[in-house]
């Protein structure tokens, strides 16, 4: 009995001390998407050459549910050890104490183009690494500017010409003028904050004081409420990607989308042109919301340390150059190199979704990111449908977002 | 006395795995979601307990407004469930050639996985590329694209008209089985008597039929009320929280917001909301079958 009892404490003792560094040394890597980049694939397996021991272990999850995965198990003491998560999380999941800092030199921030290191910076620290990156610009369909007696190759370049080339289209051509989507989608608000960041404006200060309700907000809400009449049929039935099905199809004349509409038109035969995102009245340059995903590295897993170790690898310009010139394709470039030069030199339809980086802003970072987007969708809708006017959704929709930030 | 314990033993034995599953799959996470809708649970891994405050916080004039709206919602999804399920069965019972194919062909919508029939849906009510749309414009019903889903009142009778869709079959085949009970010679004696086919449906078809649509009424009430994925794929609860319901709302609070003690408040609601209806459901059944003479 007293062997029996002795071979099991050993086998106990055995066990756990095998079992547990074995353990300790997997990194977990919830992976949003269908399917692992054949990129991150090769240098993990570089990382894992080259750490003895240690091994990633990513697990697929589809973009609809990637976001609430990480979070619940965040939230149940039982996270992954990183995550890709959109960054404007990053504040929430900081206040929450769920996420660890990942630091950066300053020669690390300076590799970014501008502002990119601000979408993952809180509290005057940074919460995640930057993975990838999406800019705006607007594509217009050649064909139905000069089916409508307009110049095709003459853009509007400010406000006032989107929306007066948008009614000649539509009175012209019967078409839709503009792809104005407004469903309840995250989407809705990242185009509604193209218009904001492309005339000077803002949602909340530095100092977390909500500015929405202000003279250049409501330009932007006024104009949205200009361009309706003009756009799509029901704009509150389309999110962004449901919109660019209809441009895909020729049968509106100008939206905003990212570099990936590009890709899709090749093989359409609308006659297609990108040009920067049209200007407000209070514009101070080219501008564009900055919308960055990032890798966060949270707290509780065990293996924080080489968990940053590996995300800064992973992200680092070598392995990030190939990853957004290769599989992840539709990503803007985090980084300016000479690689990005000659990509924009051989396919000058990328230049501004770069240029419009430097007046660009963040996504807001909020304490309830779902709550500040489903006020922010509410007032766009009001808005669009002709419920409210701009200046009261805009009035209504500031004081609403006092309780989120 | 040793037999008697042996036999309450194996009995017990023999509930035993019935109980455990009761108690953790149903029990358990009832209270634990009625305990987290006294507290402040969120993301911060502190929780605190507050009291009737999420309840205060949640009754205010848009949460009355979510209630409303699910009532009428499930109400007009039901009792067109009825109606259609009705005059189905009545017609799958007729004997006509190819009634056996016919039955085959009303089970489509509820064979089909319902993410799929849903998602077909919103193709079909797409103003740019969906079938009806295109229709309407076709037959010079309508001058331009019509997107059902992008109005209030239009996505509240698209989402309805889908539940309806993938309820209706289950329906039609209950209702059928009831009308296929009722005993031939009672319609023989009615059209010996002269009565028309309206007045046989009228007095012999419908009143026997009653147990079985109370009975699915109450049923589908209750499915109806706590239905989420057509309305979720649909509209998420838009626009302008046009198709938001009661199940919709708690979605959004516990897990959009994250706010896991008001979610849980909303839950508790809709819980005594389906309690109340199954209360009502098996008071329902107790009576008919005292009518029916099985008591």
């Amino acid at each position: 009995m007293s062997n029996l009892l002795r071979n099991s404490l050993i086998s106990v003792v055995l066990a756990t001390t095998t079992a547990l560094p074995a353990l300790a040394e997997d990194i977990s890597w919830i992976y949003c998407g269908d399917k692992m980049d054949p990129v991150h694939e090769k240098y993990i397996k570089e990382w894992e050459a080259a750490n003895d021991g240690w091994s990633v272990k990513p697990e697929v999850v589809g973009w609809g549910q990637c976001q609430d995965k990480a979070t619940t198990l965040a939230a149940a003491g039982s996270p992954a050890a990183m995550a890709y998560v959109g960054s404007r999380t990053l504040k929430e999941f900081a206040l929450n104490d769920l996420i660890v800092e990942v630091p950066m030199t300053d020669e690390e921030k300076a590799a970014y183009y501008p502002h990119i290191v601000d979408t993952v910076t809180f509290d005057g620290t940074q919460w995640g690494v930057p993975v990838a990156f999406s800019t705006k610009a607007l594509y217009w369909n050649k064909g139905l500017f000069k089916e409508a007696g307009l110049d095709p190759e003459k853009p509007p370049v400010t406000w006032a010409e989107e929306i007066e080339f948008a009614r000649v289209i539509k009175e012209k051509t019967g078409k839709a003028g503009y792809g104005l989507p407004a469903k309840t989608f995250d989407n809705t608000v990242h185009q509604f904050l193209h218009w904001v960041y492309t005339n000077n404006g803002q949602v909340i200060d530095a100092g977390g004081k909500i500015t929405l309700d202000s003279p250049d907000v409501l330009a932007a809400l006024t104009a949205y409420k200009d361009i309706t009449p003009y756009s799509v049929e029901g704009a509150t039935a389309y999110e962004q990607n449901e919109i660019r099905a209809i441009f895909l199809d020729g049968q509106v004349g100008m939206i905003q989308a990212s570099v990936g509409a590009a890709f899709l038109l090749a093989d359409t035969k609308v006659d297609w042109g990108v040009t920067d995102l049209p200007l407000g009245p209070s514009a101070r340059g080219k501008g564009t919301l900055l919308i960055t995903d990032s890798l966060a590295v949270f707290k509780g897993s065990g293996v924080e340390d080489k968990t940053i170790e590996f995300a800064k690898f992973i992200t680092s310009p070598k392995v990030q150059e190939e990853y957004e010139a290769g599989g992840a394709a539709g990503l803007t470039p985090l980084r300016p190199s000479p690689a990005v030069d000659a990509m924009l030199a051989a396919a000058p339809y990328w230049k501004p979704f770069v240029d419009g980086i430097e007046f660009g802003g963040p996504e807001p970072l909020f304490t309830d990111y779902k709550g500040f987007q489903n006020v922010m969708i509410e007032m766009v809708q009001s808005v669009v449908t002709g419920t409210a006017e701009p200046q009261a959704a805009l009035t209504k929709a500031a004081a609403a977002l006092e309780e989120y930030k | 006395m040793t037999s008697s314990r042996s036999a309450w033993i194996f009995a017990w034995a023999l509930l035993a795995p019935a109980i455990l599953y009761v108690l953790v799959i149903v029990a358990w996470p009832l209270v634990e979601t009625f305990r987290l809708s006294f507290t402040d649970a969120s993301l911060r891994k502190v929780t605190n307990y507050v009291g009737t405050a999420n309840y205060e916080k949640i009754f205010n004039e848009t949460f009355f407004g979510v209630i409303l709206r699910t009532f009428t919602w499930t109400f007009f999804s039901v009792a067109l469930k009825m109606i259609i399920g009705t005059f189905g069965a009545v017609l799958l019972n007729a004997a006509v050639p190819g009634r056996y194919l016919f039955r085959i062909l009303t089970m489509p919508p509820w064979i089909v996985p319902m993410a799929i029939g849903i998602f077909m849906w919103g193709w079909m009510y797409n103003g740019q590329f969906g079938m009806i749309s295109g229709l309407l414009q076709r037959f010079g019903l309508t001058d331009g694209p019509v997107a059902f889903l992008a109005y209030g009142e239009t996505a509240y009778w698209a989402t309805i008209v889908t539940d309806v869709w993938i309820g209706v079959p289950m329906v039609t085949i209950y209702f059928l089985a009831a009308i296929q009970s009722i005993p031939k010679d009672l319609y023989e004696a009615a059209w010996a008597d002269g009565a028309s086919r309206w007045t046989r449906f009228r007095r012999i078809t419908l009143p026997l039929m009653l147990p079985a649509m109370i009975t699915m009424s109450m049923l589908s009430l209750i499915a109806t009320f706590n239905s989420f994925d057509i309305i979720w794929i649909l509209t998420q609860g838009g626009p302008s929280g046009s198709t938001t319901t009661m199940i919709i709302d708690t979605y959004h609070t516990a897990i959009g917001s994250k706010k896991y003690g008001e979610g849980a408040a909303r839950a508790v609601v809709i819980c005594i909301f389906l309690s109340l209806f199954c209360l009502a459901y098996f008071r329902v059944t107790r009576r008919l079958q005292t009518i029916g003479g099985k008591e």
